[in-house]
């Protein structure tokens, strides 16, 4: 099978002949860019430095063909810019002062070369007039996707491998945690449930807008679509079951009514922590492919209970733990997680193999290298056959 | 006139359901009603925010509803600890907090503090992004029971390692003992760091701060 062949079979519920590898072609898909030039050291690439979404504050590697290729990397990523005006204005901004998004919203260099998301533009915003009040991004900027046709034309000419498409942050919650600050924003879901549901909203609207623009440009050339939003803490829900049905669901829905009304593609919804409880309404909006499978968080560990629930309707991508297994373990606990994770998420495919979190700089590259090298080693059809 | 039961009962479950603004009224109601300020806070406050906890590790409560008790709680602190500072109520313990160097994230350390709070302590918050030379000022210049860090990612977790070994390093490693917590952290890396304790939430770090200082 091609790579591309490989994927489509995986995310339609048939048996591939080898789990596909999701890496490197978006930012909580991703590898850092400490790491990246590490990994291009130790297989003896020779590619430049380019950054996902040209966003050096996001630190994360647009990683080159040829490391992709000997990865195993088996998609491959179409993403959005900022409008030309912000990514000059980012360009030609005063060194590490702030970087600002064209929501306004944005991030601060904490560190050198470390940059959180502190710029919170409606941090203390508690009304639905502020919401209207507020000057909002144009998502009918063309710069924002004009490169997006081409790319994903060209990617579909050379029919080899399957394109994950993602544009930038289109999550209305994080967007909103954005906006205001996470914590802000968790408390007025809490205090002022009719504000905080009015900004869901507002910004779904605009992630609709852009989201439109994005799925025309990519046509027929797309077979995966990336959102989401992170739903989960390390030990339960970041809100309880009843607040997401009652305010956030309806967001979730409707954004991926949306797409699924212009794009054939399969929805991979991306969302962190233990979202176990929230399963079955992910199922139910739309989603076919759950990411990333936090297997250190709470109930997620239970691969085999992942598996036999909710295996007949939805595709795994991701599986393989950043907390511990891919920082601080040796590229043999790699290879054994791999393996564990193949031998219950993997059974009769359903399954892509990628890192659950960004890969990050603390990250030896051999890991990531004894990663790909394991699902070689183990992720061939029949499973359980030595390659 | 309402009863200080009335009081308590008001101050409790405004503080349950985070009302800030209520709370803080019924603590002035019954302040100006002549309840002590002592009585306040643990005849309702400190109840409120246990069952909070209680609440929250039931599944019942999530982080919204956490977070806007304890400000609400906050808010009522607010008013009564000019007023206690004033009476002969003695912190159980000092604790200083931080989140460590190159890491902002604070809202599992604040509602520790919240609890710490609550719990009796005298709390001295150092804020975000603390690099271990403020860990050690701050245990000279104010002589804490208990340090309190906490990392919320894999790449600033080292900084714990860091910490720790600073504060030995400038030899008031026995003067206190260490507390660590943050998302990715369990009670492995406590021990590999050599942290006298662990809490996965901000209920139990008041728990296993007591125990370590003898405290219950």
């Amino acid at each position: 099978m091609t790579p591309k062949e490989r994927v489509l079979a995986t995310i339609n519920h048939q048996e591939p002949d080898r789990v596909p590898i999701v890496l490197g072609v978006s930012n909580a898909t991703g590898i850092k860019m400490k790491p990246y030039r590490a990994l291009k050291q130790l297989i003896g690439v020779n590619a430049e430095d380019r950054y996902l979404y040209d966003w050096p504050e996001l630190g994360t590697a647009a990683p080159d063909e040829e490391t992709l290729t000997r990865l195993g990397v088996d998609v491959r990523g179409v993403l959005d810019l900022e409008p030309d005006w912000v990514l000059e204005k980012n360009r030609s901004r005063p060194p590490h002062s702030d970087y600002v998004d064209s929501w306004g919203s944005g991030a601060k260099e904490v560190t050198p070369g470390e940059w959180f998301p502190m710029v919170t533009p409606l941090a203390a915003a508690t009304t639905t007039e502020e919401i209207e009040r507020y000057d909002w991004p144009d998502m009918d900027d063309p710069t924002r996707v004009a490169h997006v046709a081409e790319q994903a034309a060209a990617l579909a000419a050379e029919n080899e491998y399957a394109i994950l498409a993602t544009p930038w942050l289109l999550f209305p919650l994080e967007r909103a945690f954005a906006m205001q600050g996470m914590d802000t924003f968790l408390m007025n879901l809490a205090m002022y449930p009719d504000f905080a549901e009015a900004l869901l909203w507002k910004i779904e609207e605009l992630c609709k807008t852009l989201m439109g623009h994005f799925l025309a440009a990519l046509g027929e050339n797309v077979d995966i679509i990336k959102v989401g939003d992170d739903l989960g803490t390390q030990e339960s829900l970041l809100m309880s079951p009843q607040m997401y049905r009652q305010i956030l669901k309806p967001v979730h829905a409707d954004f991926l009514r949306f797409i699924k009304g212009r794009t054939g593609a399969k929805v991979l919804f991306h969302t962190d922590g233990d979202v176990f409880p929230l399963v079955d309404d992910l199922i139910e909006i739309g989603v076919d492919i759950l990411n990333p499978i936090q297997t250190s968080a709470g109930k997620m560990a239970n691969l085999e209970e992942l598996k036999g629930r909710y295996g007949q309707d939805l595709i795994f991508c991701g599986g393989i733990d950043t907390s511990r297994v891919l920082p601080h373990g040796s590229p043999e606990d790699v290879r054994r997680e791999v393996k564990r994770v193949i031998e219950t998420l993997g059974v009769g495919g359903g399954l892509m193999i990628g890192a659950v979190h960004t890969v990050m700089n603390d990250v030896p590259a051999e890991n990531v290298l004894a990663m790909v090298e394991a699902v070689e080693e183990f992720g061939h059809y029949p499973l359980g056959e030595a390659t | 006139m309402s009863s200080s039961q009335d009081v308590f009962a008001a101050v409790h479950q405004h503080i349950l359901e985070g009302n800030s603004e209520q709370a803080v009224s019924s603590t002035r109601e019954g302040l100006s009603a002549g309840l002590a300020p002592m009585t306040l806070v643990y005849e309702a406050m400190i109840p409120a925010l246990q069952e909070v906890g209680r609440r929250f590790e039931a599944g019942d409560y999530f982080l919204p509803e956490m977070l806007v008790a304890a400000a609400a709680m906050q808010a009522s602190m607010e008013v009564v600890r000019p007023l206690l500072a004033e009476s002969e109520a003695e912190p159980i313990g000092i604790f200083v907090m931080g989140t460590v160097a190159g890491d902002i994230h604070d809202i599992g350390k604040n509602l520790c503090n919240v609890m710490l709070e609550s719990g009796g302590f005298r709390v001295i918050d150092l804020g975000i992004n603390v690099p271990a030379d403020a860990f050690v000022e701050a245990i000279r210049e104010h002589r804490p029971d208990a340090v309190g860090m906490s990392a919320f990612v894999t790449t600033t977790m080292p900084e714990v390692d860091r910490t720790i070994q600073a504060i030995e390093a400038a030899g008031l490693r026995n003067e206190v003992k260490i507390m660590v917590g943050g998302a990715p952290l369990d009670q492995e890396y406590a021990d590999q760091v050599g942290a006298d304790g662990y809490a996965p939430d901000a209920n139990s770090t008041v728990r296993v701060t007591k125990q370590l200082l003898g405290l219950e």
